[in-house]
């Protein structure tokens, strides 16, 4: 019999997501560096950014974090195409808020609004760092590109400062609902499970989507 | 009690239908909500108007037949009850109460707030069933079933079909309905050797009727009138992924 498309859509929306929840710890890991002082952390992240260019097996991990984040893009896409059709005549009145979160009635929303992030973020560092275009990057006292100086110079406007910080609101709302809703996909059911599964969501939701959020500042304070 | 009451207003599926207004007087509080719906058929029927189709049976909240989406929630403002249940003492005098038919693309409006749930009925046609010789009852203890699964196939097999599930979901997934009535057999003993074969065809038929996916807004298992878990929908899911597997 044929793959259910409805399983296999969120199959792998909740397996791609899975993998960006890993990828944001590392992540968020790394640009901790950033909140060291400037002496340390000039050189300790531009090492950091150099390895992840240069080493082989981060390489390949990265062209798989591409396709995840299409593949999640373009699943979540159809699923909400597939959705508008089941359901096409909203209520007069929905209280529906009463019955569940905003966030999880809003996943679409919040996913693009994270979309939105990722373009302008990709566009400040990827396509600078990674695809050398735009103004070009010095190199830093022992030979690595200066991906410090580009983050330090972005984080001194304040505009960035702020939609860098406000855009964590979204990620954090996301993940939350993401992360617990994504074990139920994957067919995790244990009651106890889902119970320490949900705390364990809003607790990784709220370090990652704070921990990005004050990086800005602390380096707009530098 | 006195209440203004907006109702969806449909000939059939083929029409377009909108909100109509009436104003009705002579209410009291310890009717029932469908009592109040009858009392205004009542007056149309004098006004010689046509009377709003809704459909009910038992009225005791166990057949599922009395599904409308009241004042923006399934059945009404309160969680875990059937229309039935609802009685006017959950409104106050003067109040606007909006009554809408289930809105879903598998469920298509009939006529005024009776809807359409045959889906539900091809879903279960796929193996909403056990396959067992007819006869004089078996003797009770030949297959014995430990009580912790008989009862959480108790709490599943207690899904009345109302399609509250569906009404609320903003996909209009059917998977706490798929789920429970799979769940109800597949954890059964009797349900075992069609188990696989099950999973795969429900969940198949639910897609072919144009169902949509899962969120897990959690807004179902508040609507139900069986407080059925939206755990169930992820133990389908682990069903369906062992069928797929070893089925």
């Amino acid at each position: 019999m044929a793959v259910n498309k409805l399983f296999f859509r969120k199959t792998i929306i909740a397996g791609t997501g899975l993998f960006l929840c890993l990828f944001l710890i590392v992540h968020l890991s790394a640009n901790w560096i950033l909140l060291l002082p400037e002496e340390t952390a000039r050189e300790l992240y531009n090492s950091y950014a150099t390895t992840l260019r240069e080493n082989l097996f981060i390489k390949s991990i990265s062209y798989i974090l591409y396709a995840f984040i299409v593949l999640h893009v373009i699943y979540a896409l159809l699923i909400t195409i597939h959705n508008r059709k089941a359901k096409p005549q909203k209520y007069v009145v929905n209280h529906f808020l009463q019955n569940s979160t905003w966030t999880s009635q809003n996943m679409g929303l919040i996913g693009t609004m994270i979309l939105l992030f990722i373009v302008v973020h990709l566009a400040n560092f990827w396509v600078r760092v990674k695809l050398g275009m735009g103004e070009i990057i010095e190199l830093d006292a022992i030979g690595n590109l200066d991906v410090y100086e580009v983050t330090f110079s972005l984080f001194h406007n304040i505009y960035y400062v702020i939609f860098y910080t406000i855009l964590m609101i979204p990620l954090g709302l996301h993940l939350n609902h993401g992360l617990k809703s994504a074990f139920k996909t994957l067919g995790f059911y244990h009651k106890k499970g889902l119970r320490i599964s949900a705390k364990v969501s809003l607790i990784y939701a709220v370090i990652i989507s704070i921990g990005f959020g004050v990086i800005p500042f602390f380096v707009y304070l530098k | 009690m006195k209440v203004t009451f907006k109702i969806w207003r449909q000939e059939n599926r083929n029409t377009k239908g909108a909100i109509k207004e009436y104003k009705v007087d002579g209410l009291t509080e310890d009717m029932s909500f469908l009592e109040a719906l009858d009392h205004l058929n009542e007056l149309l029927v004098l006004k010689n108007e046509k009377v709003i189709a809704y459909e009910y049976d038992c009225r005791e909240g166990i057949c599922g037949q009395c599904g409308v989406f009241i004042n923006g929630r399934a059945h009404g403002p309160h969680d875990n009850i059937t229309t039935c249940q609802l009685h006017m003492r959950s409104f106050k005098d003067g109040d606007t109460i909006v009554v809408e038919p289930w809105r879903a693309a598998s469920f298509p409006v009939l006529k005024d707030l009776i809807v359409d749930r045959s889906a539900f009925d091809r879903i279960m046609e796929q193996g909403g069933y056990i396959t067992a010789k007819t006869g004089t009852a078996p003797e009770a203890n030949a297959i014995l079933i430990p009580k912790e699964v008989s009862d959480s196939a108790m709490d599943v097999a207690a899904c009345i079909g109302c399609g509250a599930c569906v009404a609320t979901c903003k996909n209009a997934s059917a998977a706490l309905f798929a789920s429970a009535k799979i769940n109800h057999l597949n954890n059964l003993p009797q349900g075992h050797p069609e188990a696989h074969k099950r999973v795969q065809e429900m969940t198949y038929q639910m897609e072919l009727e144009g169902f949509g996916s899962c969120s897990f807004t959690g807004a179902c298992e508040v609507e139900c009138p069986e407080g059925i878990s939206i755990t169930n929908i992820a133990e389908m899911y682990a069903k369906y992924t062992k069928a797929k597997l070893f089925g």
